[in-house]
């Protein structure tokens, strides 16, 4: 048993995903309050070449499970072993769905303790500590290891939850994963690959989102919050009505069954936030809405709502941010 | 072909929650409805029934007495026969615990294609279906907005981060779907009649051969300290004001709290 923090770091295109750099923040946070070190476990186009690079993110070590495409969870056994191997305090998984597989085979594989998705983490004395928004948000509720619980405690965390580290400089020591038999998750294959047209954003990774739901209208109407996203340095997010609607593709909706968000700033336009859609992006640490209702839920949790048309608003908004800037 | 759906009985979205002493959910005080991410999995799975692609649909709950309603919904859905397991032992089990729970009664049901919904409405890990297949040594296929059978495999469509992939895995296979594989249906009058005579078991830990020490204590986590949100400030509104103002007046606020 070691006092270590691993974390998954995701690597896409040859690059590490935000979240592999948030989770070297966290794990390196957390890897200070424990005495022990922060370990990346690589995997994805470019770990390889980019695994020595999470040094200046955090990470004292990596172990590079491997650099193919094609889903997370074929490195399962290969991240078993390398766990199994070190047995750390704790594993932080990023809460997307490629972290949730494999945090998912690692709990059953190796029979370990799992938490999240978590919005707070850290090591009082030896003992892990996690807090978490349950029941749609109506409790939060804080837990740890049961006594004589095997390590590591597998921690889900939603993204934002940590900072990645600016101007770090450093090198994380990179070994190869423990050989493995593939096993049983390595029968899944991708039989077909349909990459978009259209680049599409990851959501999750957003620090500003500009969301539109039914009162947009139709997909010109999603051009204004285009404009405004552009002018806010955001991503442009949607409500399942929006999606369903065929406005804007499904990787952009937030909510029950869309991406859980959790940016600095959320703009909601034309979004009635509804209880689906509030799970998704109630952790959004400003929430600033538009709405022609003004008996709409959002007009409940929201931190300031506008009572308006947003076709009128946003735009002048747009133009008033640009010049602001300047 | 036999599919086997797992759901979970949830406190409705809308139902007022309580902690109990012990900071467990109290699932007696709150109106109870089946998982709606689950209801996606049964229409996925009765739809692969229709279409002759299985031959049988059975479902599976893990939870206290009280989620037999929910079996009992799920068969007026559809489908043929639903097991429960349930015992005193189980109460507070955790994602760990339960995947071993399921795996076991899985292991006794044998099915080709275990279907799970994408996430529990009510803690949202998703990490249960995961871990019954590594338990059950079995491909995981997850986050399917639809799932197809053919020649020995499992085949789904799932979302990249631009795209889509098709997965594919040879049977038995866990999977999940998305709420993309098509609206659940209303169970009728007929289905909710006929749901009355379909055969619903229920079993305790020695019937699926788990002997409850082995669980210790049903989790390897334990909540410390439950407690409401934060009180957040409230709302401030802006009313009956030009287009122009609600624009400055957004502006100044973004400015205020330095995100612009």
């Amino acid at each position: 048993m070691s006092n270590d923090v691993f974390f998954l770091a995701e690597f896409a295109d040859g690059q590490p995903a935000r979240s592999a750099l948030e989770l070297a923040a966290g794990a390196s946070e957390l890897a200070g309050q424990s005495g022990g070190a922060a370990v990346a476990l690589a995997y994805g186009p470019g770990a390889a070449e980019g695994a020595a690079g999470l040094g200046a993110a955090g990470a004292a070590r990596a172990v590079v499970l491997g650099s193919e495409p094609g889903p997370a969870i074929s490195y399962a056994a290969a991240a078993a072993e390398a766990v199994k191997a070190a047995e750390p305090l704790a594993l932080l998984a990023p809460a997307t769905p490629n972290g949730r597989d494999l945090a998912a085979a690692l709990v059953g594989l190796l029979e370990l303790p799992a938490f999240g998705p978590v919005r707070a983490a850290r090591i009082e004395g030896s003992t892990l500590r996690t807090e978490q928004a349950t029941l749609q948000g109506t409790v939060i509720t804080v837990s740890e290891p049961a006594d004589g619980a095997p390590q590591p405690a597998v921690v889900l965390v939603l993204a934002n939850t940590f900072t990645p580290t600016e101007g770090g400089s450093g090198t994380a020591e990179v070994s190869e994963a423990p050989a493995a038999e593939v096993g049983a998750f390595g029968k899944a294959r991708v039989a077909e690959s349909h990459p978009a047209e259209a680049a599409v954003v990851n959501l999750e990774e957003a620090t500003v989102i500009v969301a539109g739901g039914r009162g947009v209208g139709s997909e010109a109407g999603f051009e204004p919050l285009h404009e405004l996203a552009a002018a806010l340095g955001g991503a442009v997010g949607a409500s399942r009505a929006a999606a369903d609607a065929g406005w804007i593709p499904y990787q952009l909706q937030i909510g029950q069954t869309g991406k859980v968000v959790k940016p600095s700033l959320y703009i909601g336009l034309g979004i009635s936030g509804a209880i689906q859609h509030r799970v998704g992006m109630q952790t959004a640490e400003n929430v600033v809405a538009v709405n022609k209702d003004p008996d709409a839920p959002i007009g409940e949790f929201a931190d300031l709502f506008v009572v308006g048309d947003l076709f009128q608003i946003v735009p002048r908004l747009t133009e008033e941010i640009k010049r602001r800037k300047g | 072909m036999k599919i086997v759906v797992c759901i979970k009985q949830v406190p409705a979205t809308t139902a007022e929650k309580r902690y109990t002493a012990d900071l467990r959910l109290d699932r007696a005080s709150a109106e109870s409805v089946i998982n709606p991410l689950d209801e996606y999995a049964i229409e996925q799975a009765l739809r692969l029934a229709e279409a002759g692609a299985a031959e049988s649909v059975a479902y599976l709950s893990m939870g206290p007495d009280s989620a037999a309603e929910a079996l009992r919904r799920a068969l007026a859905m559809g489908g043929d026969e639903a097991h429960l397991v349930t015992d005193d032992a189980l109460a507070g089990a955790d994602e760990w615990a339960t995947a071993k729970v399921l795996a076991a009664a899985l292991d006794k049901l044998g099915p080709d294609v275990t279907l799970m919904g994408m996430a529990s409405d009510d803690a949202r890990g998703s990490l249960v279906p995961g871990a019954v297949a590594a338990l059950r040594g079995l491909p995981l296929l997850s986050y399917g907005s639809e799932l197809s059978l053919a020649d020995g495999s499992a085949r789904i469509r799932r979302l990249t981060a631009t795209g889509y992939d098709m997965i594919e895995a040879p049977l038995p296979v866990v999977a999940t779907v998305t709420d993309q594989v098509g609206e659940p249906r209303y169970a009728s009058l007929k289905g909710i009649m006929a749901a009355k005579r379909k055969p619903l078991e229920t079993w305790s830990l020695g019937d699926i051969g788990v002997e409850g020490g082995s669980l210790r204590g049903a989790a390897l986590t334990r909540v410390v300290e439950a407690k409401p949100p934060e009180a957040k400030p409230p709302t401030e509104r802006v009313e009956n004001v030009s287009a122009d103002e609600a624009a400055a007046k957004i502006a100044d606020w973004l400015a205020a709290r330095k995100l612009i």
